[in-house]
Order: C-alpha cells, then sequence, then structure tokens
C-alpha cells in the first residue's frame, strides 16, 4: 500500500446531499408516483377533456384513451380520489419544507441558471451525444442538471395550481377562471404532470447510464469525487458499452496526478 | 457516538467470522480510508471491516432500493394497504374543514367557464341508480309531493303546482361529476333556502337545530342491479350515452359488508346529505326544469336538487323529502366511500 501524496487535491470520500434534501428527494418520489397513479385513476372517469356537449378538445388526440390499469392508484375513483386529496398535502409540504431549506442554507444557488448556463448545457448536449471529448468544467451539478432542477419546482407549482383549480372550480373560481375555465385546467393539471413525469424518468435513466453511485449519495449522502462523472468522463451507457468506444478516451483527458492513476485505472476502459 | 458504537459491532462481527484475535481498540474509521495510516496491528483488521462495510452498504443500498420500488410497485391498481385507511380517512376530514372554510369565507358567483359555457343540452347525462329509469307512480303512490319536514316549525307538503308558485329562480350554471365532466345548463326552480324560510327550518336556538339537510328521492337500486362486491362510480351502470367507463375495481367491500348487504336485500333510496351551509346557498335549489323545459324522466322528474358548487352525485334526483336534521345522515355514494362532503 503506498503512502497517499501530501498535496491530495481533494479527500477520496466526502458528503453529498444534507439529510434534508435526501429525505425530501425521497419522500417526494413516493409521493410523486402515487399522485400520478392516482390521478390517472381519477381521469379513467372521465379520460377526455371536452366538456359534455361541447366541440372535440383541440389540445388532446387521444380522446377516450384511459390510462393502463397497471399504472393507477386506488382501485376505483373514491380510492384514487382518497389518495390524490391525502398525498396531496405530503407532497406539497415535502416540497415547501426541500424550497425553505435550500433558501435558508443557499443551495439555491447552485440552481439558479445563469448567463452562460444555456451555452454550457449545449455543450453537455454535445457531450452526451459524443461530439465532443471531454466532460465540461462544472459546479455541483452539469448546466442540463441545473436547469431540470430549477424548472422542477416550477412545473410542480404548476401542477398544484391548476390541481387546486380543478378541486374547488367554484370556491376558488377565480383560479379556475385563471388557467381559462375547468376543462382547460384540467388539461394543465395533466400537461403538468405528464411534464413532471418526462422530467422523472429522464432523471432515472441518467441515473443508472451517467453516474449509479448518485443512488448512494442521494441516500446515504457517501460520495468520492473519483467517481462523479466528470472525474469519469461518462456518457450515457459509457459503463456498459465494450470498450472499443472508448478510443476518444485518453489519458490526458483524465485527471491529472498521481493520484488519479489508481482510480483511473478501476475506470471501465480508462487506458493507463 | 452511534457510529463508534457501530463500527464495534461491526468489528465484532469480523472478529467472529476470521477469528483472528487482532486488536479491535483500532479508533481509525474505516470511512477515513487511504487519507490515515493505519497502525500495523490493526491493518488486516480495518481492512477487513472495511470490504464488508462496503459489501454492507452495496447490499442494503439495494435492498433498500428493491423494497422501495416493490412496495411502490404493490400499490398499483389496488386501493392499498389497509393500514392507509385511517391516515386516508383524517385526511378526508381534514379536507371537508378546509373546503367548508374556504365556502365560507370565499365570494361566490360561481362563474361560468368561458371556454366551456356551451349549454350541454341533450348531451346531458342521466344517471340513476335503478335498474330502469324512475318514474313516479301515481297510480300506486298518489300524486306526487315534495316534503319538507324534519326540525321545521311547519312541514310542508307541496305539489308540483305549489312549487312552481313559490319564487322561481332561473340560473345558468355548470354541473361538476364526480367523474371529470363538465356540463352547462340553466335551471329553473325554487331555493332551498326559500324553502327552509317557509317550513320555518330551526337553524338556531335553544335545542336541536338544523345543521344538515339530507334530500331523499325515489330512486331506489333494487338487489337485482347491484353486484355486491363491485365498486362504481356514480353513474358507472347509468344507461346514459357515452356513460362513465370507469371500471370497477375487483377489489372487496372494505368495511360495513353484512349492512351493506342487508341494504342491498332491502333496496336503497338514493339520497345524500348536506351541511347546511351548503344547502342554503343561494345557487342550491329544488329544479323541475331545464333549459326552459320541464324536466324529464331521465333528468330527474318531478323534481331534483341542483348546485354548482357540490359535485354532481351530491344532487339528488327524483326528489321526494327535504329533511333538516341535527345529525349527518350520509348518503347513498357517501356511505360506500366516495367524499360525504364533495363540494366543488
Amino acid at each position: 500500500m503506498s503512502s497517499p501524496p501530501v498535496d491530495a487535491p481533494e479527500p477520496r470520500r466526502a458528503r453529498r446531499h444534507h439529510p434534508v434534501v435526501r429525505l425530501t428527494h425521497w419522500i417526494a418520489a413516493a409521493a410523486l408516483v402515487v399522485m400520478a397513479g392516482s390521478g390517472l385513476q381519477i381521469f379513467n372517469a372521465y379520460p377526455r377533456f371536452r366538456a359534455r356537449g361541447a366541440p372535440p378538445f383541440p389540445l388532446w388526440p387521444w380522446e377516450g384513451t384511459p390510462a393502463p390499469k397497471w399504472a393507477t392508484v386506488g382501485g376505483w375513483l373514491a380510492g384514487g380520489r382518497h389518495w390524490h386529496f391525502a398525498m396531496m398535502w405530503v407532497l406539497v409540504a415535502t416540497g415547501l419544507v426541500y424550497l425553505a431549506w435550500i433558501y435558508l442554507h443557499g443551495e439555491w444557488r447552485d440552481l439558479v441558471p445563469r448567463r452562460g448556463d444555456a451555452r454550457d448545457a449545449w455543450q453537455m448536449v454535445r457531450f452526451y451525444l459524443g461530439a465532443r471529448p471531454d466532460h465540461p468544467v462544472q459546479g455541483k451539478h452539469n448546466a442540463l442538471q441545473k436547469l431540470t432542477y430549477f424548472a422542477l419546482p416550477l412545473v410542480g407549482a404548476l401542477c398544484v395550481a391548476s390541481g387546486v383549480a380543478i378541486w374547488k372550480p367554484v370556491t376558488l373560481g377565480w383560479l379556475t377562471a385563471l388557467f381559462g375555465g375547468y376543462v382547460w385546467a384540467r388539461w394543465w393539471h395533466f400537461a403538468a404532470m405528464l411534464l413532471l413525469a418526462a422530467m422523472a424518468a429522464v432523471h432515472v435513466v441518467m441515473v443508472f447510464a451517467v453516474d449509479p453511485y448518485a443512488l448512494r449519495a442521494m441516500t446515504t449522502g457517501g460520495h468520492d469525487p473519483a467517481l462523479s462523472p466528470e472525474a469519469r468522463n461518462a456518457r450515457p451507457f459509457h459503463h456498459l458499452l465494450p470498450r472499443w468506444r472508448d478510443w476518444r478516451t485518453r489519458a490526458d483527458l483524465a485527471p491529472a496526478g498521481e493520484a488519479a492513476a489508481p482510480r483511473a485505472a478501476r475506470t471501465p476502459g480508462a487506458t493507463p | 457516538m452511534t457510529r463508534r458504537v457501530l463500527l464495534g459491532l461491526v468489528d465484532q462481527a469480523v472478529e467472529g467470522l476470521t477469528a483472528t484475535g487482532a486488536s479491535t481498540g483500532a479508533s481509525t474509521g474505516a470511512s477515513t480510508g487511504a487519507s490515515g495510516s493505519p497502525g500495523e496491528g490493526d491493518a488486516r483488521s480495518a481492512v477487513t471491516r472495511r470490504a464488508l462495510l462496503a459489501a454492507l452498504a452495496r447490499t442494503t443500498g439495494s435492498a433498500l432500493a428493491a423494497a422501495y420500488g416493490a412496495s411502490l410497485l404493490a400499490a398499483c391498481g389496488t386501493q392499498g394497504p389497509d393500514a392507509a385507511r385511517p391516515l386516508l380517512r383524517a385526511a378526508q376530514r381534514r379536507n371537508e374543514e378546509v373546503e367548508r372554510w374556504l365556502l365560507r369565507h370565499t365570494r361566490m358567483g360561481a362563474p361560468l367557464d368561458r371556454a366551456t359555457d356551451a349549454p350541454a343540452g341533450a348531451a346531458f347525462p342521466s344517471y340513476h341508480v335503478a335498474p330502469a329509469v324512475p318514474v313516479w307512480d301515481a297510480a300506486a303512490d298518489g300524486p306526487w309531493a315534495l316534503e319538507v319536514g324534519g326540525l321545521v316549525a311547519r312541514p310542508l307538503r307541496l305539489s308540483l303546482d305549489a312549487l312552481q308558485r313559490l319564487p322561481r329562480v332561473a340560473q345558468r350554471v355548470n354541473h361538476y361529476c364526480v367523474e371529470g365532466w363538465l356540463a352547462t345548463a340553466t335551471w329553473h326552480g325554487v331555493r332551498v333556502r326559500d324553502l327552509a324560510r317557509l317550513a320555518g327550518a330551526r337553524l338556531t336556538g335553544p335545542g336541536a337545530t338544523a345543521r344538515y339537510v339530507d334530500f331523499r328521492s325515489f330512486d331506489v337500486e333494487r338487489p337485482t342491479a347491484v353486484q355486491p362486491d363491485a365498486k362504481r362510480a356514480p353513474g358507472a351502470d347509468a344507461g346514459a350515452a357515452g356513460g362513465a367507463p370507469h371500471a370497477p375495481a375487483g377489489g372487496a367491500v372494505p368495511t360495513g359488508a353484512s349492512a351493506r348487504l342487508a341494504d342491498l336485500r332491502a333496496g336503497r333510496d338514493y339520497h345524500e346529505s348536506w351541511d347546511i351551509e351548503s344547502a342554503l346557498h343561494p345557487q342550491t335549489i329544488v329544479a323541475y326544469g331545464r333549459d326552459g323545459h320541464l324536466l324529464t324522466a331521465a333528468g330527474g322528474a318531478p323534481a331534483r336538487l341542483h348546485s354548482p358548487i357540490k359535485l354532481g352525485y351530491k344532487n339528488t334526483k327524483y326528489l321526494t323529502r327535504v329533511l333538516f336534521t341535527a345529525e349527518r345522515t350520509g348518503g347513498f355514494w357517501s356511505d360506500q366511500g366516495y367524499e360525504w362532503y364533495g363540494g366543488t
């Protein structure tokens, strides 16, 4: 066992994600699944948007097509409603705790888009597509992640507002009117849900495709900078592909210094 | 502290497994790893311990993730675990408080939806729970009359003629179904608030006061028409064109199954009870006409309850009695699991 270099740039192990962030993340993940499932259960009672006697609804080509049974939660309409109207409080409370935490701890700075983020996001897209060999330099998150995580609370707020507009179309008629009426509020709620679901799906795929170690960081908080995507120069599914794909990964792109060498050797495909 | 204890336990486990007899008093944290330099004596122990911890971390992580995923999957397509029922009921009670607070504290003109205020006309669905469209049998039951009773000073029996002579309201409002559809129509009828005044409903004062109103109906669910173990949406078995496609779940009846069976044998009258604030809302009416015509049999003739401030299933059709009560008396769909409040 060789002694570690004195000027090691960073500790091999670090902590990532405060317990509050980790907890709210998993509670929100579970609540979102239940909300989407019970919402689809409710939707299936009338899987279309047009009002009775109204002309066809313009922005939904699948009028009358219900969601598949396996995607529903609650068993029947009343069950779906009970789950939906109970879990909404969990989700909203979790969201508020998370937002309060990132505000009070200044972590919102990691998420708010800045000038140049659009350019950086484009560079990330180029990297993921293989048009750029090296992983762009990033802060805690890359630019694509930043934009996604910043958009998430906004889409969530849209979901909540449109949902309340459907729940109370008379008592809170002004809110429903803001969305263009009950029918359109339903559509907005559905569209926001689809957007959230798409973001969550991409998020999950990217976790497994790019950085499975993020699962550990989000669960126990354990984080190894040497295993982060940036250090591994990881593209989606990179670690699953055969080594001939690594013609672009050259030693001079690996993290410099002898500290990185042993780690790089463990990285699949890195040429020593 | 906890961490130290845990590490001690892990060390003991390692010791037991490898039986090296190495000292376990090492204070070197396993997770500080390469930055610390372990002493010669417990180098082996530390390495083993680290390996074991890493293996544990890997497996527990996967196991937790698997359990999490499985529990989510198990929730799909079912009513969820039984343990969740009390929580769901508690949430429903809290929600009802929020809804009643909103009803009391918001100004409501019940504005029509701008985009969707086209009259539904013939597309207005007609739901009932009886196997066929209920029609009042005057030959058997005598002429139809609306009873207003319960906690009132002057119980009323109003024929359709008498009802039509009372102050008339015409309002074009939305009808929100629990299933998610919306239908607009102009309704003609008498405010429940006016009926309450006419009958002298006991709203204040000492003794029992009317805090709820039960709206009862001659729409009766016959035993032949029901499947005791099937859950339905209000109107799921109605013969209306474009009826609800909601598929009933095969789940068992959750509570009170024996009581319900007794109901089924007798046949159940459709009814729903309301909170007094909603019943006395100016837009809550006993309607005998829609879109300029008397109600049709499918529309709930001779009279039905209608209000935009409650979901469709709370608006009893084929009305027979308006009872002011001190107690909450449930309802046809509320008793089967739908929200009792059902406000919009």
